[in-house]
């Protein structure tokens, strides 16, 4: 049973009571809030996610609420919502109207301090023909945005924020949660797939626009098939550059993926030698693009070259 | 002085590409990377302790320079920054009676 299959009312209903059981890939989330507006882009944002069973154990249990103490103050305070994780505040309050991209924010937080059962790479993940394409950046490096365009180009989205690998046999496991875009990439895929799902804008918040990008169904449907690694892709966006895909020494890119990852110092030497095997069977290449499509097509172009 | 391994050095895990050596040490969980230069006093030394003009002589030798060769500086650089990662210590020559 998927999110759609629930009425906007009991999907409503479900939140602001027991809370909603959602099932993003390998983690289960009980989802709770009081908030109307955050039911309503849930609903519509969330539709295709498998909801859990009743019976099934929830990973983290958050919820994006009205903070207490001020209800009674709402006419003299700005509204404002509350992220929480097992019972626990642990970001100062948002505006209300930015409680959806709250929620996103605290699920990455969760995920990030608390998976240490996987290396977590900083990075997105995409998939084609059962071969993996990592792209581990920083923030601003134009990771999401090449993420959003490959899944909108019959590339499979694993995840556009943690390159999850699995130390039993390294391979990489999907989180296929909504994509998010900041600031002016938020435009660049709307035009470069019109048809692509994209929630409301959300100004001012405290990463400037924000947006979400529900991935494609197919994703969302296989969120249980992990992929092997392939190519390491080191990406850089930067205005008006010359594209440049050009081959990266290994030990750069080891270096590059060991300090890029989010917990490579509390898994220690299982963390070496995973980051050291995912190295050694990926080709590593450093990305430097300014125009969208010419970065997809020679992406395409990489992959088909094995794809025979 | 004799320069040898501690027992730090024990189960480091290696990967080397592109003449670096990437190096994880259990004993302190950092990893290292590593030159040729610094890599090879590691291996002499895994034969047993030698002294320092020793070491530098066989490293040269591993390098396939010549005698001397191998900059002082940086051969004193790479025992200093062993030393400082606990993986090599200097003992007193024993002086056979």
């Amino acid at each position: 049973m998927l999110v759609g299959d629930l009425s906007r009312r009991e999907l409503a209903g479900r939140l602001a009571s027991a809370g909603l059981g959602v099932q993003f890939g390998p983690f289960n989330l009980t989802v709770r809030s009081d908030l109307g507006s955050f039911a309503s882009l849930a609903h519509h944002l969330y539709e295709l996610y498998p909801l859990l069973d009743a019976e099934a154990i929830s990973d983290f249990h958050v919820q994006i609420a009205s903070p207490r103490g001020l209800r009674r103050l709402r006419k003299w305070v700005r509204p404002q919502a509350c992220f929480s994780v097992d019972g626990q505040s642990i970001f100062a309050p948002y505006r209300a109207d930015h409680a959806f991209p709250a929620l996103e924010w605290g699920i990455n937080w969760c995920v990030a301090t608390r998976a240490h059962h996987l290396l977590m790479l900083h990075s997105a993940v995409v998939e084609r023909n059962g071969h993996a394409m990592v792209f581990p950046a920083w923030p601003g490096h134009g990771k999401s945005t090449l993420c959003a365009a490959l899944t909108h180009s019959g590339w499979r989205l694993l995840s556009d924020e943690f390159g999850l690998v699995r130390p039993e046999d390294g391979l990489l496991l999907p989180v296929p949660r909504l994509i998010s875009l900041k600031d002016a990439s938020i435009d660049v895929i709307r035009r470069f797939r019109p048809e692509a799902v994209i929630g409301p804008l959300f100004y001012g918040t405290r990463k400037g626009t924000v947006a979400h990008v529900r991935p494609p169904a197919e994703s969302i449907r296989r969120a249980q098939e992990p992929a092997r690694p392939r190519w390491f892709i080191f990406p850089r966006w930067t205005a008006d550059a010359a594209f440049t895909l050009e081959p990266m020494p290994k030990s750069q890119a080891f270096l590059m993926v060991a300090t890029n990852a989010f917990n490579y110092d509390v898994l220690d030497e299982i963390a070496f030698r995973l980051v050291a095997d995912m190295v050694r069977v990926c080709d590593c290449y450093s990305l430097r693009y300014s125009d969208l499509n010419e970065a997809v097509t020679a992406l395409e172009k990489l992959s088909g070259s094995i794809d025979g | 002085m004799l320069l040898g391994l501690t027992s730090a050095s024990r189960g480091l895990v290696w990967q080397s590409w592109d003449d670096v050596y990437l190096v994880y040490q259990p004993s302190s969980t950092e990893t290292h990377v590593f030159n040729d230069t610094t890599t090879l006093i590691l291996k002499c030394l895994g034969q047993g302790e030698l002294s320092q003009e020793g070491v530098k002589s066989w490293t040269e030798a591993a390098l396939g320079v010549g005698q001397g060769e191998l900059d002082a500086d940086e051969f004193a650089f790479a025992v200093g920054r062993l030393e400082e990662l606990g993986l090599i210590e200097r003992s007193e020559e024993l002086i056979a009676i």
